[in-house]
């Protein structure tokens, strides 16, 4: 047995440390553990619903839309309002927007430095890397021998910046394998990428004010306004984004998975999912929202969301132990930090393990994705099942359920979205032409419960909160890492990232790539996973230190 | 899944795409071939440095480290944003950043690595950008990164540092997390770096998150011409946040209208009407928003059709005077008005717009339409210049009663000349309570600033207690030979009267 630790995880949101127990080169069994406390909503009490969006969206600079969102529709469902129909519009807009930006960052600058070497791109043809680019039938928008000298200057001048400390000699130099052109290629789309994740920022620039944390989202509506000069340029940048991820994004990544095929062997975790669904269509149902929601159990059986059965477990994790094994966020919300040790066999993490009706279930772009297939979202059933037959595997949907699967579902999901957008701003223009001149509603009551269902980027978002005149008495939020993150359940099973890494090979201890490209298929974000409603016993903190005594 | 078959299907899949296995592999090679390369997967150049992670210690670029501490990566996803340069330019051409948790390409300890590698080789040299809060709860150990508490980790590369730049609101002081309702321990970079002694310069760059323009700013000043930009009594850049945001506030105009929105989405939005009767912080949050605008100039909050919630506000040496609990509700009109680290409530309008805040009151003065929700609020000038000269054409008016509506919701209707005295009472009474803390603030520093601020504004809170109605002033009506507009507006106004507030100490230059 060899113990393999990642600590920090980089290249994610938050602080993550990742511990692993290696065997015969294969992960044995894994601990996951979030690495700081912020105490958001405690912060949150007191405050109204309007200022919950705003402060609320500060957990996470990544997907802060989707907080404000979130809770919008939580401080909305408490003070009972429906929001008039441009509202809801504008909000698919900000919410795909940031979908974008964060799907299209995260694959190329995030992720994709797990299989990318853009060092060894210096060793490529450039000429070679455009014919296999127009082979791979991906974008060719930059001008490679240009890059490459670009590259080249850098590595010439020796200073390694963000490639400081780089992986690419892991596995004795067989951990990354693409070939010099594809390097070359990817490396072009990541600089592209860059560009592209900020022009999708800038939406929410546009109708937020700014990006990170978006401005106008607020219970009731929106209090942007669009005016002709603002909707020429929106139109113009969804259009220009469109164009991109339509010509890369997916191609890429079917480029790449000839070089990586063994991650599709592998990863898949607890291969069950939520998806709480996210773009509201008219009809302000979950289950008919663009991307829907609902539950997969066991063998992908579907099911409608149940708020009832959302249950946390805190029996491996640092709280006081409770007579209540499994506690409703919404009813139930309560609780008490205490530190004891770190003892896998018994308290191990700061992040709770959520359940659903029991079980640990995994967020994210395959969860949804997941369920939109099984709910026959027709764009979704049409791409999931041409890529399953482009890869020669037809209706094999299971081939998906891995670290690689995990990976590249979220192109697919980058592509619905900017195909969506699209329409959302042709569905504004329309309704404003037709005179729709609504975009705000007040409160109809001060005093109410609301649950905001939605999804980050990153997977299911669970806002509830409880309002009395006005102010907020209770609030409680479950963010998709904590899903994900999670220690142990009630009945000993590891939380779903633990799962997956089960089962990844490992040659390389001091640098286990494997095991990073899973942690980051999730696309974990872990500043919002670890948080309190309740401050007790804070003196016993202090012992909270790294107990494993190894690197 | 099996390897085997998926590798028959890839040829499947190429033929399928029109592609012939043979014309893929000559362009890329096979898949052996290509990991055959990996002994030349690293620089040369880097292997010229035993052990070296970093690569060359020195060279063109400037060394840069990182860290997020208690952060939303809210500020490290701004400055993902930039243009002229962008990101890219700056981390291959400007600085070598060999530490940044979202953008190194290395994790766990080969990132850890590369940053004590950078804090011993390039001692003295590099600069640290810090994000997030630090954390004292716990022993620091309410943020813990590789063993370490982010605290620990802050001070070793903050001590060895050219200069720390602290950036956004959690860095310079807490932020959100410095919320008393928290018990993480919120501290900003400059308060602990006091603490612990160490005298590296600190930048103070607010905002939540920090305009990635003004980061940039600061490292063309350190990287390009090798100084430190010239900096304001918090440690904050001058020329950045030095005027109110509302000085230069695209809907500025509306203001001195007196044009508002008193409803989101509202056709008054429409038509781009001042936002300071929603709550706007713009009068007195300190920061050029308005002029660097977000997302490569596209937007900003104003803009957008919200008001600003004030998210620059950071004392870098007290977290309790944060963004989040000096400006919520955000919504609301703000009433509190801060000296230092006090808080006082203003009983009038005219105390808050007078007496405290003279250079406001000039900003504000000029030019303002003199509709009845402005009126009296401003002790500027009795009569406008231009209305002087054009009494036919005037926008303002002169000499109509003024009825003032108390707290208690009570009415009194008095004289022109009557309210005018009134309001110079307060302002002379007013700037007698502030005169001592004023003149030491300029006099003594900040420090003792801070402390006369302090017992001023106890005495001049304890003092407004005293019966002073007329003070009370919350909705001054007009009568109808106003202008029709200002009428209508002023009916829908409950209060949007002019107040201001400024810390006693910013300003002092």
């Amino acid at each position: 047995m060899t113990r393999s630790t990642i600590d920090p995880v980089t290249r994610i949101e938050g602080h993550l440390r990742i511990e692993m127990e290696v065997e015969n080169g294969v992960v044995a069994d894994a601990w996951v553990s979030g690495g700081c406390f912020r105490g958001m909503e405690l912060v949150l009490e007191d405050r109204t619903p309007a200022d919950a969006a705003m402060i609320a969206q500060r957990i996470c600079g990544v997907c802060p839309v989707s907080h404000a969102q979130s809770a919008s529709i939580a401080g909305e469902k408490a003070m009972g309002i429906t929001i008039p129909n441009n509202a809801r519009i504008i909000r698919n807009l900000l919410e795909g927007a940031q979908f974008l930006h964060s799907h299209i960052l995260w694959f190329y600058n995030l992720a994709a430095p797990d299989y990318v070497n853009p060092i060894n791109a210096l060793k490529a043809s450039a000429a070679d890397a455009h014919d296999l680019a127009v082979a791979a039938g991906t974008s060719t928008n930059t001008d490679l021998k240009a890059l490459q000298e670009r590259l080249t200057k850098f590595a010439n001048n020796g200073q390694l910046s963000i490639f400081s400390g780089n992986w690419f000699d892991s596995e004795g130099g067989q951990g990354y394998k693409l070939p010099p052109e594809l390097d070359l290629i990817c490396t072009a789309h990541y600089l592209e990428a860059l560009t592209m994740q900020a022009k999708a920022s800038e939406i929410s620039g546009l109708l937020g004010g700014k990006m990170p944390h978006i401005m106008t989202m607020v219970p009731g509506g929106t209090m942007f306004v669009p005016t002709e000069e603002k909707l020429d340029d929106l139109w113009s940048l969804v259009n220009e984004l469109y164009d991109w991820v339509s010509s890369t994004m997916v191609q890429d990544t079917i480029a790449l998975v000839p070089f990586y095929k063994d991650a599709l062997n592998w990863g898949g975790g607890c291969k069950r999912y939520v998806a709480w669904g996210v773009f509201e269509d008219a009809s302000f149902e979950m289950n008919n929202r663009y991307l829907p929601a609902g539950v997969l159990k066991d063998g992908l059986a579907l099911e409608d969301v149940n708020e009832d059965l959302i249950k946390e477990y805190t029996g491996h994790s640092w709280y006081e132990p409770d007579d209540v094994e499994l506690r409703n966020p919404r009813d139930e919300g309560l609780t008490k930090p205490l530190y004891t040790e770190y003892n896998v066999e018994d308290r191990y993490s700061w992040c709770k393990s959520p359940s659903y009706d029991g079980q640990c279930m995994e967020a994210g772009g395959l969860s949804r994705l997941l369920v939109a297939y099984k709910r026959g979202v027709p764009f979704i059933v049409e791409q999931i099942d041409g890529l399953l037959a482009t890869l020669g595997v037809p209706g094999r949907i299971d081939v998906l359920q891995s670290t690689l699967g995990r990976t590249g579902a979220r192109q697919i999901e980058t592509l619905y979205v900017a195909t969506l957008m699209k329409e959302w701003v042709a569905e504004l223009i329309e309704a404003l032409k037709g005179g729709d001149s609504e975009f705000f509603r007040d409160p109809t009551t001060t005093t109410g419960d609301g649950t905001g269902f939605w999804e980050a980027p990153r997977g299911a978002l669970y806002h509830t909160e409880h309002v009395k005149d006005g102010r907020i008495t209770g609030y409680q939020i479950i963010i998709p890492t904590t899903w994900n993150i999670a220690p142990r359940g009630h009945d000993g099973e590891p939380g779903p990232m633990e799962q997956s890494l089960i089962g990844v090979p490992v040659n390389d201890v001091e640098k286990p790539i494997n095991a990073l490209r899973t942690v980051h298929s999730f696309d974990p974000c872990t500043a919002c996973a670890v948080h309190i409603s309740e401050p007790s016993t804070g003196k016993h903190f202090e012992t909270v230190t790294n107990p494993w005594g190894v690197k | 899944m099996d390897e085997k078959v998926l590798s028959t299907e890839f040829e499947e899949l190429l033929s399928s795409r029109g592609v012939t296995r043979r014309g893929f592999l000559q362009l890329c090679g096979t898949i052996a071939a290509a990991t055959g390369l990996a002994h030349i997967t690293v620089p040369d150049v880097a292997h010229a440095i035993e052990d070296s992670v970093i690569g060359a210690a020195e060279g063109n670029l400037f060394p840069v480290i990182w860290i997020e501490g208690a952060s939303c990566t809210g500020c490290t996803e701004a400055f993902a944003q930039i243009d002229e340069p962008d990101p890219a330019t700056v981390v291959l051409e400007m600085i070598s950043c060999n530490y940044n948790e979202t953008l190194s390409f290395a994790a766990g300890h080969s990132v850890e690595e590369a940053k004590a590698q950078t804090i011993k080789q390039c001692a003295g040299k590099y600069v640290l950008v810090y994000e997030g809060a630090l954390l004292e709860g716990w022993d620091g150990w309410a943020l813990r990164v590789a063993e370490e508490t982010g605290v620990n980790a802050f001070l070793e590369a903050a001590e060895n540092a050219f200069g720390v730049v602290a950036l956004g609101s959690c860095a310079v002081n807490g932020g959100w997390m410095g919320s008393k309702k928290t018990p993480a321990g919120a501290i900003g970079c400059q308060a602990l770096m006091a603490k612990h002694g160490i005298t590296t310069p600190v930048i103070n760059i607010p905002g939540c998150p920090a305009n990635p323009e003004w980061l940039v700013a600061v490292l063309v000043d350190v990287v390009m011409m090798g100084v430190l930009p010239e900096l304001n009594i918090d440690n904050k850049p001058a020329l950045i946040f030095e005027q109110a945001i509302h000085e230069n506030c695209q809907r500025r105009g509306h203001f001195e209208n007196g044009e508002f929105v008193y409803k989101f989405g509202s056709e008054e939005e429409k038509m781009g009407f001042c936002l300071y009767a929603m709550g706007c912080r713009g009068p007195q949050t300190k920061a050029n928003c308005g002029i660097v605008r977000y997302n490569r100039r596209r937007s900003w909050c104003v803009e957008a059709g919200s008001p600003c919630i004030g998210c620059c506000e950071a004392n870098p040496m007290d977290s309790s005077h944060n963004w989040v609990d000096v400006n919520a509700s955000f919504h609301e009109r703000h009433r509190d008005l801060r000296i230092g680290n006090w808080v006082v409530q203003p009983r009038t309008i005219g105390l808050a717009a007078i007496g405290i805040v003279t250079a406001a009151v000039i900003i504000h003065g000029f030019g303002m339409k003199a509709s009845k929700r402005l009126d009296g609020a401003i002790r500027f000038e009795s009569q406008r210049e231009w209305d002087a000269k054009h009494p036919n054409e005037a926008i303002g008016y002169y000499g109509a009663d003024r009825t003032i509506i108390h707290e208690d919701g009570t009415k009194e209707v008095i004289s022109a000349e009557e309210f005018e005295e009134r309001v110079q009472a307060d302002y002379e009474s007013t700037l007698k309570k502030l005169g001592a803390a004023a003149a030491s603030a300029v006099a003594g520093g900040v420090k003792a600033a801070e402390e006369a601020t302090e017992a001023t504004a106890e005495e001049a809170q304890a003092e407004t207690v005293e019966p002073v109605e007329e003070a009370e002033t919350e909705v001054v009506e007009a009568p109808e030979e106003t202008e029709a507009e200002a009428v209508e507006a002023a009916e829908e106004a409950e209060d949007a009267v002019e107040e201001e507030n400024e810390e006693s100490k910013g300003g002092q230059e």
